[in-house]
């Protein structure tokens, strides 16, 4: 049996006014996948997540997370849930583990070898005050608290943003660990390359409003793709210019490369006008996924 | 009430009820010291009754007077007030406006309990400087040569502490339903201000002796607790006004958008 989504969003709104906020927002996220949240800044990522929360309430629509409704049920959500901020502040005269004791207080307690793991895994500085802490270390703190008690779903907005590539790497096999363990993670993030490495599937908001939700691997079809082309002798690069879907051409010597959309017939027919030596795909990444959907004028 | 909520914003704010204390004990006992002095050669201060009504009756030339118009009259409640109006509003709005406020309440803690938990904390502040006011009469008029009874000393301390818990409050009701630290300091303190004013400028224009009831100066000090000692219907009504409007902060910040 399939197990239920762990957190449903339905016609989710909330209204700023001047066109700003989060607008219909219908998501499913499933038990167990790292699910990543794409956009640029303002986009609704973290008002989202605020609405989940219930630190702020929907203008129309509602949300369930674990099976609760985010408003009437907030109290248990918040229970279950680890939470990292996006722009996570601290109290600046305690030290971090003050801070650290006072929040496991406020879930009253945890188990401490569940946190002293954390604290080390990431390195985390517990002994200074957080006004003494870079931004770093005050987010492996954040990071800390956010798993401490082990939920069953975290919330993390731009979990990554100030760590070092160690740290990063922790915190990925971590997400990794929490995941094989059927407990799910919800993040986001503007920086593409920090979720393409995590996540399972990932949605993209845009102006307040879900652009697409699907798995990496089927927004990667529907991507610009990339061919690198390199010839036995240069060629006139105007021809694959003039190709429908043909979006990009470089030329550097005898190789060109060239970016489209849709079925790759037409840029290998070209091609194969010219002697080829060879014909290389470009893997995709995220960011010309995203840029594609931010882009694009269609909502899905 | 959340004990961890009360025991952090306590924690935060300690120094600087301790220093105010401290401070306070080292004022009165200078002024006492001076009074055997400098009291006698002042005397009663010929100014107008407006004048003498705002420094506390203007009578230097007795202990008590001395008292209640260096201490009692404006430093008092101006230390205690400003304390009380800073604390609140900052363990409110300004965590609010500071984003702590968000990381805090995404924790299974009801916001009405959270609020609840700042008051305590701020009127623990209060009573610590209170605390302090007290040692520090009892020290001044020690060195002032005597003259005031221990019960119209603490009489005066705990109207003092009331009127710490009303202004604190009013900055928690404001702080919890706008979480807008500004406005909640700002508008505190006017309505401490604006009160101190017109408690002493309403009695004495016809027709408008009532305004000095809307005044928690009034409950505080109309009854001159140095002489008279505690003014029960005084305590009770800053009491009262205290529990209501930290309900009001209570209500309003259950039902509202954190801010950031």
């Amino acid at each position: 049996m399939t197990a239920p989504p762990v957190i449903v969003a339905s016609g989710l709104s909330k209204d700023y006014g001047s066109g700003r906020g989060l607008f219909g927002l219908d998501l499913e996220v499933r038990q167990g996948e790292v699910f990543g949240f794409l956009g640029p800044n303002g986009a609704g990522k973290s008002t989202t997540m605020r609405l989940l929360l219930d630190l702020i309430r929907p203008t129309t629509g509602s949300a369930r997370v674990l099976g609760l409704d985010t408003v009437r049920d907030s109290l248990e959500i918040r229970r279950r849930v680890g939470f990292l901020p996006g722009d996570l502040a601290l109290y600046p005269k305690l030290t971090g583990r003050a801070m650290l004791d006072y929040l496991a207080q406020l879930r009253g307690g945890v188990d401490p070898r569940a946190r002293d793991g954390l604290v080390e895994r990431f390195g985390a500085d517990i002994d200074r005050p957080m006004r003494q802490l870079s931004t770093g270390n005050r987010q492996k703190l954040g990071l800390v608290q956010a798993f401490m008690h082990e939920p069953e779903l975290l919330i993390l907005d731009e979990p990554i943003a100030g760590l070092d590539p160690l740290v990063q790497q922790s915190f990925h096999s971590l997400l990794g660990e929490v995941s094989a363990e059927g407990r799910t993670v919800f993040l986001s993030s503007h920086t593409l390359s920090e979720v393409e490495r995590v996540t399972q599937r990932l949605a993209i908001l845009r102006e307040g409003r879900l652009v697409v939700v699907d798995s990496l691997e089927n927004l990667r079809k529907v991507a610009v793709q990339h061919l690198e082309i390199e010839f036995a002798e240069p060629v006139d690069a105007d021809g694959f210019r003039a190709l429908p879907g043909v979006t990009e051409v470089r030329e550097d010597g005898r190789t060109v490369t060239v970016g489209f959309e849709g079925s790759a017939d037409g840029v290998v027919k070209a091609a194969a006008t010219h002697e080829v030596l060879a014909i290389r795909p470009r893997e995709e990444d995220l960011e010309d996924i995203f840029l594609h959907y931010y882009r694009s004028e269609t909502v899905a | 009430m959340s004990f961890p909520v009360a025991k952090i914003a306590l924690r935060l704010r300690l120094p600087a009820a301790i220093s105010a204390a401290v401070g306070l004990i080292a004022v009165m006992a200078a002024v006492g010291a001076l009074f055997p002095s400098v009291g006698h050669t002042i005397g009663t201060l010929n100014v107008p009754k407006s004048v003498s009504n705002l420094l506390g009756g203007g009578d230097y030339g007795t202990i008590t007077g001395w008292f209640r118009s260096e201490i009692a009259a404006i430093y008092g409640p101006l230390v205690i007030g400003a304390l009380a109006i800073t604390g609140a509003s900052a363990t409110t709005a300004g965590e609010e406006e500071d984003r702590i406020l968000g990381l805090v309440l995404a924790h299974p803690i009801r916001r009405p309990r959270l609020v609840a938990a700042k008051a305590a904390a701020i009127a623990a502040i209060v009573l610590i400087v209170a605390l302090g006011t007290w040692i520090g009469l009892i020290l001044g008029v020690a060195l002032g040569g005597g003259g005031i009874t221990l019960a119209h000393m603490t009489a005066l301390a705990l109207q003092l502490a009331f009127f710490g818990f009303a202004t604190g409050a009013l900055a928690i009701a404001l702080g919890a339903g706008s979480g807008r630290r500004s406005l909640a300091s700002g508008a505190a303190a006017s309505v401490a201000i604006l009160g101190w004013l017109i408690n002493s400028f309403a009695p004495l224009v016809s027709g408008l002796d009532w305004l000095k009831y809307l005044s928690p100066f009034y409950y505080y000090a109309g009854h001159d607790p140095l002489t008279h000692g505690v003014d029960i219907a005084g305590v009770i009504v800053l009491g009262v006004l205290s529990l209501v409007l930290t309900a009001l902060g209570m209500i309003g910040v259950e039902h509202r958008d954190l801010r950031a």
